[in-house]
């Protein structure tokens, strides 16, 4: 039963991690720029919907969709009016404006916040579901739902839709896309829009489990690369597997091993598959014509 | 050779006196005719930075001794200083406060790995630091020249929190949670070895490091041990995780945390009474915050600063505070840090009237207070314990 507990509440943590790689991924996928800012908008994402709910008083499900839709044009205007004005230098400006992104946001959110380290209401409030001795708690029911139903929306949009053919395309080859008449610069905003509000939904999820703080981002942003890591960079598919099972290793070695090594897994995890399968689980090993 | 010697006689006093003239000069930094500048770091911004609550507090206290007309004709100033609870902003803004701001003392600080890192810089500015807030015992201990403690420090704490735990009746096997550094040992290392001292060794023992969001396995470890008792050794946010997830996952024992959580902070992060209802702090106060005894210093806060929200670190401070007026009164309107050190190292059985302990200094000994209380929710409001189910 305590290796089920584990697992079940790894899953429910893992659930958020896949979130966050997945949007990480998205905008690698489509743009090859790696978001090292990205775990600041999650936190933005979790701050929204705390200003949302608990200052402007508005209801929870119609401050996440708010935050949702802030985060996307934050990312969009991100892309649009920074990351695709340096399209042409090195590839390290990137990252470091990227990081300079995440670093004012988290500037941003310490102005107004600084002094405290805000709770947010419970909104996930109903009893667990016991399943034998097996604890279902309230906030793993909803972070699997929420999940789940996103999960199945964003694959189902990517791989069975016109629109996600499109995005395909155009991930395999802008040029090919452009040729054929796709706004590639449009394409990229609306990519960058959508990695932020799926990492501005992780925020949302874990705003009212957590105590928020400017520095929140920081941990997801490790958990998300270490994910990728895991399920193979630019793996859709193992950006959500290499989440959820990070999370269930964290709980496993807690559980087994030390409850030291929780906060190292993810380090653990990104230098072993690195050194030993640097593909990943699901990703494609590159091989270059010379 | 003789006309050499006849040179050097007159460099050698030429060196005497610019030696002589520089070491007084920085005794007396920070100090004209009208004022006495005191450098204040504080936690600001940052994850810890409900901490700052107590320089907060100090400030205010500082500035209502100004309006009683100071000290000896010189105003307090204050220059706070962020560091955000990181040790690399900590040792930057200390030598930013004794280089450029040329502080008389410091008088801050809350978190202990920050303290820790300063220390060295301290020591070798020689400048007088009384600790507002951070508990680890090490910082003052072993007694150096220029360092000494204005609150309560981890081992006093540790003892207070092992000691309260050994009141409950029947209690055989306690558990203990805690992060994997100095500020955790302090607390947690002194309240084990009084529980070793009765024989009692803990049933498990598990770490949460600092910003993890999820204490799942951490809990599940402790309920299969199903201790009697859970010493928490966490900082604030993690207190709330871990509370969170033991009310989750069916954990009843009651929980020992430590001062660097407060009761009403804690039950705003949880959000709920009933997570709260078995939690259990050291209390270094004289009174209930909302007690008759603490009205004073409540006021003196609120007349300074009026949208600060009261909460167990808003006075901590201010004793330290206390005892600092009192020294710097002793010491006399020619004031020196020489003669500042000296008078604080005279303090003895000094009542601040906010804390529970009084305050004693010696050459030998840092550690200003040496009693603490406990606290815990009774009918739903934070109440002084004296033991288990007995308030004060």
């Amino acid at each position: 039963m305590f290796f089920l507990q584990l697992a079940l509440s790894g899953l429910a943590q893992g659930a958020i991690y896949a979130l966050v790689a997945l949007s990480m991924c998205v905008v690698y996928r489509a743009t090859t720029v790696v978001n090292f800012g990205h775990g600041d908008l999650v936190m933005a994402g979790a701050f929204v919907v705390y200003l949302l709910v608990v200052l402007a008083g508005l209801p929870f499900p119609a401050s996440a969709i708010a935050a949702v839709a802030l985060l996307f044009i934050l990312g969009a205007l991100i892309e649009i009016g920074l990351i695709e004005r340096i399209k042409a230098g090195p590839h390290i400006g990137f990252a470091l404006m990227c990081i300079a992104v995440g670093y004012l946001l988290r500037g941003a959110a310490r102005a107004v916040w600084g002094r405290e380290v805000l709770p947010m209401p419970r909104v996930f409030d109903f009893p667990p579901v016991m399943l034998g001795e097996l604890v279902v708690t309230a906030d793993a029911l909803v972070i699997f739902s929420a999940v789940g139903v996103l999960l199945m929306l964003f694959f189902g949009l990517f791989y069975r839709t016109s629109a996600g053919r499109i995005m395909q395309a155009v991930c395999q080859s802008e040029r090919g896309a452009a040729l054929v008449g796709i706004n590639v610069r449009a394409f990229h905003g609306v990519m960058w829009g959508v990695g932020a509000a799926m990492g501005a939904i992780g925020g949302v999820l874990v705003a009212p489990l957590t105590l928020l703080h400017p520095g929140l981002g920081a941990g997801f942003l490790i958990k998300g690369f270490a994910a990728m890591t895991l399920g193979g960079f630019g793996s859709l598919g193992g950006a959500v597997a290499g989440g959820l099972l990070l999370g269930v290793a964290e709980q496993w070695v807690g559980g087994y091993v030390s409850t030291k090594l929780i906060d190292i897994t993810a380090y653990l995890v990104i230098i072993l598959v690195l050194a030993l399968r640097p593909s990943g689980l699901f990703g494609q090993a590159v091989a270059e014509r010379v | 050779m003789k006309p050499f010697v006849h040179l050097l006689r007159p460099c050698i006093a030429i060196v005497a006196y610019a030696l002589a003239t520089t070491a007084s000069a920085a005794d007396t930094a920070g100090i004209t005719d009208t004022a006495i500048k005191i450098g204040v770091m504080a936690p600001l911004t940052g994850s810890g930075s409900s901490y700052s609550k107590a320089e907060i507090g100090l400030d205010a206290y500082y500035k209502w001794v100004n309006d009683q007309g100071g000290v000896n004709g010189r105003k307090i100033e204050t220059v706070l200083e962020d560091y955000a609870c990181d040790s690399t902003k900590g040792i930057a803004a200390v030598k930013k406060l004794i280089h450029q701001d040329k502080v008389f003392m410091l008088h801050g600080n809350s978190c202990s790995a920050v303290a820790m890192a300063i220390k060295p810089v301290v020591l070798e500015a020689g400048i007088p630091w009384v600790i507002a807030h951070a508990a680890n015992g090490a910082i003052s201990s072993p007694a150096t020249k220029n360092i000494f403690h204005g609150v309560p420090v981890g081992k006093t704490m540790g003892l207070a929190m092992g000691r309260f735990v050994m009141t409950k009746p029947g209690v055989a096997k306690v558990a203990v949670i805690q992060h994997t550094d100095d500020w955790a040992k302090s607390y947690c290392g002194p309240a084990m070895e009084f529980l070793a001292s009765q024989s009692i060794k803990p049933v498990v023992e598990v770490a949460l490091e600092r910003g993890q969001t999820d204490a799942t396995a951490q809990t599940l470890r402790i309920k299969q041990a199903n201790p009697d008792f859970v010493i928490a050794c966490l900082y604030e946010a993690e207190t709330a995780i871990f509370l969170k997830d033991a009310k989750k996952f069916g954990l009843n024992a009651p929980v020992m945390g430590t001062a660097g959580t407060d009761l009403e902070n804690t039950l705003k992060r949880v959000g709920d009474l009933d997570t709260v209802a078995n939690y259990f702090v050291p209390h270094m106060y004289a009174d209930n915050l909302d007690g008759p005894r603490l009205k004073r210093f409540v006021d003196i806060l609120k007349k300074y600063y009026p949208s600060e929200s009261v909460t167990a670190f808003s006075l901590i401070s201010m004793g330290g505070g206390a005892a600092v007026v009192e020294a710097l009164k002793r010491s006399g309107r020619d004031l020196s840090r020489e003669k500042f050190i000296a008078e604080l190292d005279k303090t003895r059985d000094f009542d601040t009237g906010v804390l529970a302990g009084r305050i004693t200094w010696t050459a030998a000994d840092r550690d200003g207070v040496k009693e603490v209380g406990i606290a815990g929710f009774v009918s739903g409001k934070p109440t002084v314990l004296k033991a288990w189910g007995q308030r004060l």
